[in-house]
């Protein structure tokens, strides 16, 4: 009999189309019969909020999501997802992990609780979406908004009132009044997964340049899988990365110039550098709590040093 | 043993355990987290039930249930509604089958100020029957009516099982209740009808008041009794306004409502000691039995999608019998229809919503996808309805036993509900001909 | 019956019937916590944490209120058959099926413990800005269903008295 996993991403269905679905089909497809991933999207199985424990205790043998969203109880939670300014760019993402040494932390943190930690993917950008239109930072207050629990922990300080609900409400909750924006996402998984509908402006400042996320699985599921079926399933992983990195990057430019269904708005650069300032001071907040925080916020700085200095096309100014 | 056969066990295994007569939370739910440490392990299956829980709490919508079970209640209980009968009694009354027409209107408000059928079932039961019965209408015709009437309280927004149908299908409830308001309208339009053409086939069924009684009601008294039709104008517009204008959410809306009937309540000086005491503890009981149902649900139905069940009887249906989409459909509601006879709304959800809602998303029925699971909300209620009234196992014919007055029989009341099933039926049809009667409202508020 | 089981009945009953009438309020908890969020965000700035309270308080509502519930019958049963039989067979039947309903909250209770001890060992706190510890509710949750675990064995008693055409 073929190895079956149950495997739930945190994304939903409309967005899991894109963003998992077509690696784990391919992966079902070159296995052929001998390994089997059957995929679930957001609260399917579990809610997101029990995603780890789910995982940890092998209710479900993998997951992809950010460390955020699933509350992993480890060290670097509050960098997966979108830790404001962190990364300006996709490719910052796979370069932290690979060449300045966060997949080395990641796997021991994860190790830790019994967890395998497979690889880290970089997503869209962070911008807002909203009912009504945001020019300045004053436009922001009371505004009630369905963020990252980290972005939304920044983001208090200037007004905004961060709500939590379960991933597949959101569009819903857009319509019964219980949101007023969204903090969540780059233009395409707007248009993608149907906020583009309930919503009329897109802000163009964002917070973060790239989301942070991974795909995780139980370790002794993984122990069990062949050394080729690991081989192959990380392959697989590393495809869907790479699918991310140009569906979004393509997106995001075109929905801008020709979605036809979100305004465009901005705060100006002046106003919006005292929030980049206001990220510095939260960074150094966060290195405070523990070492090995300290050493991921390290590493952060040396990289955006190495890449402000570098000037363009790394970074503008 | 291949997951087909675990998917059909488990339906089996649950229709057995509702047959005992055990809670039907109980059977729902002993099921799935069997099923769950059959097939992932003792972790498995406490994993799956507690998170069950964790599920219930974080679907918000959910807060509005308590709020418009108490709503329903304290209009029920505190008989707010009779000013509103005498209202259509006296307007009405003049014409043949007038009174029977008024009960039907009574219904519709009734129905648009709480989202259940108890409390319109309730207040035609004790409020309209004993007098239609008086003046001498045809018992079985307004039983029937009083029965068909109340069933539109959960079609006519708010509606407590369009939100039970938006949790499990994952689609606006918003739109769902607007999607209600002109089925449910039309469906009463058709009772109305009904009671039209058999007065006037038969002005024995319904005698008008006699010019005697007429003349001592006096024109000072048919204004001032106009004004009790402002009350649920009042509360349903204080309810649904600021909430389809954006001003409070959902949530917030069932607190205004639920604080509002309170409010006129203590007004009247209706709420007396034993009638909160009623309203209290009822919310609590019918509450609990929701919240208990649902949570067992959400457990069975996370078990019956980690089998992958649904993917395999999506292929059986679609490609393996080659089956039209629309073949589908009838075939789905004519099998919702006959476990409706047997099985109440929540159990009926609970077993098809994991198989039905599903197959219906994936249909090609010429309709954009997001409108097919919101009109299939609405047949999903008519079906409800149904259920509601026919035997052998239906709420509003229990109630309708315990609550009529004695000159009512148990076979008058199984015979009353005969014309008013085919109603129901027959505006099912035209919902199913014309997809448009649902979704035209929706599609004008939330513009697509 | 046994004295002692007699007992047990009549102390489980008390306490359930007392925690219920406590619960059986917090509908107007629920309620203000509502109308709360409402008013500050009409005048003031929305309440960071009206949300979440309110399905905390909807959570020991139908939690707490579940044995309170159970005493007054109010989970509907499918009274196709049920609804004929004589209350000894009634009982009997019970006597079978409620361990149905033992162990469906029993497993709950079980997952509850563990997600309980869970949220105590690395300080677990819900993802809002309000970022209240979980392991209140999670607690609440647990006792709610322990109470209700109690109260179906109470149901069991009762039942095989029944059987002995005795009362409780
Ligand atoms: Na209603
Ligand atoms: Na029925």
């Amino acid at each position: 009999a073929p190895i079956r996993w149950r495997m739930q991403t945190y994304a939903g269905a409309a967005l899991g189309e894109h963003v998992c679905k077509p690696a784990i089909e391919l992966f079902n497809k070159i296995a052929a019969g001998q390994m089997e991933i059957e995929l679930y999207y957001a609260d399917q199985l579990v809610p997101t909020s029990e995603l780890f424990r789910a995982m940890q205790s092998g209710t479900i043998d993998a997951v992809q999501s950010d460390d955020d969203s699933m509350q992993s109880p480890t060290e670097v939670t509050v960098f997966g997802g979108y830790f404001p300014f962190a990364s300006r760019y996709s490719l910052d993402v796979p370069v932290l992990f690979n060449q300045y040494g966060l997949k080395q932390i990641w796997e021991e943190e994860y190790a830790k609780a019994g967890v395998r930690h497979i690889s880290a993917g970089a997503w869209d950008p962070c911008h807002f979406a909203t009912k009504d239109p945001i020019n300045s930072l004053k436009d922001l207050e009371g505004k009630r908004v369905f963020t990252f629990p980290t972005a939304g922990r920044f983001l208090a300080q200037f007004g905004v009132v961060p709500v939590q609900l379960p991933w597949e409400d959101i569009q819903v909750a857009l319509q019964t009044g219980e949101l007023d924006g969204i903090a969540w996402s780059g233009i395409t998984e707007d248009y993608t997964v149907g906020w583009a509908d309930v919503t009329k402006y897109f802000l163009t400042n964002n917070i973060s340049g790239a989301w942070i996320g991974h795909f995780f699985a139980n370790q002794d599921r993984w122990n069990e899988v062949p050394e080729h079926l690991q081989a192959l399933m990380e392959v697989c992983f590393e495809q869907s990365h790479y699918y991310r990195q140009w569906w979004y990057w393509g997106g995001e430019a075109d929905l801008r110039v020709n979605g036809p269904k979100l305004e465009l708005t901005s705060i100006p650069d002046e106003e919006w550098a005292t929030v980049e300032a206001a990220a510095r001071t939260f960074w150094d907040e966060i290195a405070a709590e523990s070492e090995t925080k300290a050493k991921v916020v390290e590493i952060f700085k040396k990289y955006n040093d190495v890449m402000a200095k570098s000037g363009r096309p790394y970074r503008y100014g | 043993m291949p997951y087909e056969y675990i998917a059909i066990v488990m339906f089996m295994g649950m229709m057995a355990m509702l047959l005992s007569g055990q809670r039907v939370f109980a059977g729902i739910g002993f099921v799935a987290v069997v099923a769950a440490i059959a097939l992932w392990g003792d972790r498995g299956g406490y994993d799956i039930a507690f998170t069950s829980a964790i599920k219930l709490m974080n679907w918000y919508p959910m807060l509005t249930l308590p709020m418009f079970v108490w709503m329903g209640y304290v209009m029920s209980e505190t008989r707010l509604a009779d000013d509103l009968y005498r209202m259509f009694h006296v307007w009405f009354g003049p014409i043949p089958g007038g009174l029977a027409i008024g009960t039907i209107l009574l219904m519709v408000l009734v129905s648009a100020m709480n989202g259940l059928s108890v409390a319109g079932l309730a207040i035609g039961a004790t409020i309209a029957l004993p007098e239609l019965l008086k003046r001498g209408y045809d018992k079985r015709m307004v039983t029937g009516i009083i029965q068909g009437g109340s069933s539109l309280g959960i079609l006519v927004p708010p509606s407590i099982v369009l939100v039970l149908y938006a949790m499990i299908a994952r689609q606006p409830v918003g739109q769902l209740w607007l999607a209600g308001v002109f089925p449910g309208l039309l469906m009463a339009g058709f009772f109305l009808l009904y009671v039209v053409i058999r007065c006037g086939l038969n002005p024995k069924m319904g005698p008008p008041l006699s010019r005697e009684e007429l003349a001592t009601i006096t024109w000072s008294e048919r204004i001032r009794l106009l004004r009790a039709g402002v009350l649920p104008v009042v509360i349903f517009a204080s309810m649904m306004g600021p909430f389809v204008l954006g001003y409070v959410s959902l949530v917030e809306s069932s607190v205004i409502g639920a604080t509002i009937a309170t409010f006129v309540a203590i007004a009247k000086r209706r709420l007396t000691k034993q009638v909160w005491e009623t309203c209290v503890v009822n919310t609590l009981g019918v509450s609990c039995m929701f919240m208990w149902i649902l949570l067992a649900a959400l457990a069975f139905g996370a078990v019956f999608d980690g089998l992958g069940a649904v993917r395999a009887i999506e292929s059986f249906f679609l490609e393996d019998l080659g089956l039209g989409p629309w073949t589908i459909l009838i075939l789905m509601q004519v099998s919702f229809l006959v476990m409706g006879m047997f099985l109440d709304d929540t159990a009926m959800l609970v077993i098809v919503a994991p198989l039905y809602i599903p197959l219906v998303a994936k249909l090609d029925l010429g309709m954009p996808p997001g409108d097919v699971l919101i009109w299939y909300g609405v047949l999903y209620t008519i079906t409800c309805q149904v259920a509601y009234i026919t035997p052998p196992f239906g709420y509003n014919l229990f109630l309708m036993r315990a609550m009529a007055p004695d000159q009512v029989s148990l076979g008058d009341i199984y015979r009353s509900i005969v014309p008013i099933t085919g109603i129901m039926l027959l505006t099912l049809a035209v919902i199913i001909l014309f997809p448009e009667i649902a979704l035209w409202l929706p599609h004008q508020v939330y513009g697509q | 019956m046994p004295r002692f089981l007699v007992m047990f009945v009549r102390i489980t009953e008390a306490v359930n019937y007392r925690v219920g009438r406590i619960a059986m309020y917090l509908i107007f908890v629920l309620a203000a916590v509502l109308m709360w969020s409402v008013i500050s965000k009409a005048f003031f700035r929305p309440a960071l944490w009206t949300q979440e309270m309110a399905q905390f308080t909807m959570v020991g509502y139908f939690v707490l209120g579940g044995a309170y519930s159970l005493i007054l019958g109010a989970n509907v049963r499918m009274d196709l058959l049920y609804g004929r039989w004589s209350p000894k067979t009634q009982a009997a039947v019970d006597i079978v099926t409620i361990f149905a309903l033992i162990f469906f909250l029993a497993t709950i209770l079980w997952g509850g413990i563990e997600s309980t001890a869970y949220a105590f060992e690395v300080g677990e706190r819900s993802r809002t800005v309000w970022r209240p510890y979980m392991a209140p509710i999670k607690i609440v949750i647990c006792t709610g269903v322990f109470l209700m675990l109690l109260q179906s064995v109470c149901f069991l008693i009762r039942d095989i008295a029944t059987l002995r055409g005795e009362r409780i």
